[in-house]
């Protein structure tokens, strides 16, 4: 069954803000099969948020198209695609309604969309956060828990949707190591679970090799892919992997193109500056 | 030997125990007992009886809270020298406040709760310090909110999950227990005393003239008041409530349409470019330079003093409720949009609970200047009212009575604002909380 097989292919946004026209992703093209976790890395700022965002639909492409198990998201004819419950976000700094109660967040998609009746969604909600370790702090508000367990929450409430597609814009960014560690672990329980495809942006190298069957390294403004990075380290993964040998030899083997393209990122940002 | 060595060692590596004395160390590495625990093994569960408190010598254990202890990293893994089961230390609680399990084979070591407490208090400068570094680590690593840990030392341990009411009766007790009461005090008795002494007993230039606190205060309490009002007379109550009345049908009228209105603008951009001019023009315009059309407009003087308490108010209300509705964090809506929300769902969701907090930001200032604009129009018309009391009480050389009204309008104006304040905790539970954690 192909589910979440996504296919960029050409893809080009410039952005025109008073005329002085910026090339943010420049032909780019890569294919992310169904089920697998594709982990986008690139220096802060380099286009690769941009990319989510159009397959998202929040932004509109130039050029190009974008295609889900075949189907056209958005072309050059029809630049913006519809968000909708297929295709989730997690954001960056977390967009749980801080005015709802964690239960409450998670039977938002399937109450809204009128798939399942309130009490059906409230049952399964509890039955998935109760899965993902969450028990004890449905009736809490999100600003009532630790930044950690807010991000399981809101993959909880996008998995609530059975979407084909997880786009994750560097979830874990502001948490610390340690957390991060074990948000790592979490999210991959999850997916052993959940099997859905991954999109996952991220600017650390390590956190990209630890969770991803593919890495694509991007080149910095215009994005596009500049090597694509096969882990051939076996899932179910753990935090055993870090220290391995062959994850060390994967984080030599592309940390000079990471290095790359932070510098030259920095030089363009110092130029502008 | 090897083995004494290493407990010694964790120890040191723990941060309560980090830098006691090495003879110190060796009392508590005596008290002891080490342990072993499987991976997967439950060490012990919240509730349970607090008795020992455990140092990891190796391994690792997950602790956690439950998630009406309110702590802000409710998970926490501990490895060698993370030091856990302290709450037998916190004064009233004898029960466990979390739960831990083994993660993995792990040693630890008991050390008898009162015990440690009696060897520390036998060595009172560095055991006061040990004490010390122990509540440290609990604020900083366990991230448990002070003002919960406070409460569990004056009373039993919270089971429950706050109510709203719980928690503004729990802020009372607390305002209670703080300076901030008797400064309060204290700033009154100054302002008082100064009226005081500057009207009646140094007469001062300028105060001279002014009715005395105690005149007024006896005026006010007087059961025949010379100049016909005091809390005695029925006359006071009227226009009390006569006042009262009118800015509740203002501010209501103001909070309806306000919050529309403000909610259009917010959400319609194309309204909003109809419309904002308008009203960003109108908006300056002093309620008082209102009052000469307002009369014209409205034949009865009644509903003419409602609308100008009206407009003031809907001006604040309107404007404060389009900011929140631009303030919502774009990801909120495309959140909702990921998750299949219409636009009606988002906008009932979102936008209306987002913008919220600045409603009510609006609503405290509206409450204030419906006040302010119904006063000045009673005092130009109308035959009730505070404002009515205050001008005729000018006219007619009532000074007392004046101030009669200027303090009862303090009060009552004080009391609807407490009230809008109060609605507001109430329908933003969420924002009252997560304060509350933020010890604010």
């Amino acid at each position: 069954m192909s589910r979440g097989q996504i296919s960029i292919q050409d893809v080009v946004k410039v952005y025109d803000p008073e005329g002085a026209a910026v090339m943010a992703v420049d032909h780019c093209s890569l294919d992310i099969e169904a089920g697998e976790i594709c982990m986008i890395v690139g220096p802060s700022g380099c286009g690769k948020t941009t990319l989510l965002n159009a397959i998202a639909g929040f932004h509109e492409i130039t050029a190009g198209r974008i295609l889900m198990d075949g189907e056209v998201l958005c072309s050059t004819e029809r630049p913006k695609s519809e968000p909708g419950p297929d295709r989730i976000v997690v954001f960056q700094n977390g967009a749980l309604f801080p005015w709802k109660s964690n239960l409450e967040n998670v039977v938002f998609g399937p109450v809204m969309q009128g798939r399942l009746s309130r009490k059906q969604a409230l049952a399964k909600g509890r039955a998935m956060m109760a899965d993902a370790g969450l028990t004890g702090v449905e009736h809490n508000y999100p600003g009532e828990v630790s930044s950690g367990m807010r991000r399981r929450v809101e993959i909880v409430r996008a998995l609530m949707n059975e979407p084909k597609v997880l786009l994750l814009d560097e979830p874990y960014r502001a948490l610390d190591s340690l957390t991060k560690s074990v948000m790592h672990e979490a999210l991959l329980e999850i997916y052993y679970k959940n099997k859905v495809t991954i999109f996952f942006i991220t600017h650390d190298l390590e956190e990209a090799i630890f969770l991803g069957h593919r890495v694509a390294i991007m080149t910095t403004r215009p994005c596009k892919p500049k090597k694509v990075l096969n882990v051939d380290i076996p899932h179910p993964r753990d935090y055993a992997v870090l220290t391995s040998k062959r994850f060390r030899e994967l984080i030599e083997e592309t940390n000079d193109a990471v290095h790359e393209e932070a510098l030259k990122a920095f030089q363009a940002g110092e130029k502008e500056g | 030997m090897g083995a004494a060595d290493d407990v010694l060692a964790a120890l040191r590596a723990s941060t309560p125990f980090a830098d006691a004395r090495e003879t110190l160390l060796a009392r508590i590495a005596a008290l002891g007992r080490p342990a072993r625990f499987a991976g997967g093994a439950r060490i012990y569960s919240a509730g349970d009886k607090a008795d020992d408190i455990f140092v990891v010598l190796s391994g690792r254990v997950e602790h956690a809270f439950p998630a009406q202890v309110g702590a802000r990293d409710p998970l926490k893994r501990l490895a060698r020298g993370g030091v856990f089961g302290w709450a037998g230390l916190l004064l009233g609680q004898t029960r466990r406040l979390a739960t831990v399990t083994a993660s993995e084979p792990t040693e630890v070591l008991r050390i008898d709760t009162e015990s440690l407490v009696a060897l520390l208090e036998s060595e009172p400068l560095e055991g006061g310090r040990v004490m010390e570094r122990f509540a440290a680590m609990m604020q900083r690593e366990f991230a448990l909110p002070a003002t919960l840990m406070h409460v569990r030392r004056l009373s039993g341990p919270l089971t429950e999950e706050m109510s709203t009411l719980g928690l503004t009766m729990y802020r009372l007790s607390l305002w209670a227990k703080s300076p901030r009461p008797y400064l309060m005090l204290i700033g009154f008795a100054l302002f008082l005393g100064f009226w005081y002494f500057a009207v009646e007993v140094w007469k001062l230039p300028r105060f001279r003239e002014m009715p005395g606190v105690t005149t007024v205060v006896k005026e006010w309490l007087s059961p025949s008041p010379t100049y016909g009002l005091s809390i005695y007379t029925e006359e006071y109550y009227q226009h009390i409530i006569v006042s009262v009345w009118r800015v509740t049908k203002a501010f209501f009228l103001a909070t309806v349409l306000g919050v529309s209105f403000g909610l259009l603008l917010g959400w319609s951009r194309k309204f909003k470019e109809y419309v904002f001019p308008v009203f960003e023009m109108l908006r300056p315009i002093p309620i008082l330079a209102w009052v000469p059309l307002a009369i014209v407009m409205f034949i009865a003087t009644e509903s003419a003093v409602v609308y100008l308490a009206f407009l003031a108010s809907f001006f604040a209300t309107a404007l404060n409720t389009m900011l929140g509705v631009e303030s919502i964090d774009e990801s909120y809506i495309r959140a909702a949009n990921c998750l299949g929300a219409n636009r009606w769902q988002t906008f009932r969701h979102v936008i209306i609970p987002g913008s919220l907090p600045f409603i009510f930001t609006g609503l405290q200032i509206s409450i204030g200047v419906s006040w302010f604009s119904l006063v000045a129009a009673e005092m130009v018309s109308g035959q009730y009212g505070l404002g009515y009391v205050i001008n005729t009480s000018y006219v007619m050389v009532r000074y007392p009575t004046i101030v009669i009204g200027m303090v009862t309008l303090g009060v009552v104006g004080y009391v609807t604002s407490a009230l809008v304040r109060i609605a507001g905790d109430w329908l933003m539970e969420w924002r009252v909380r997560e304060l509350a954690l933020q010890e604010r």
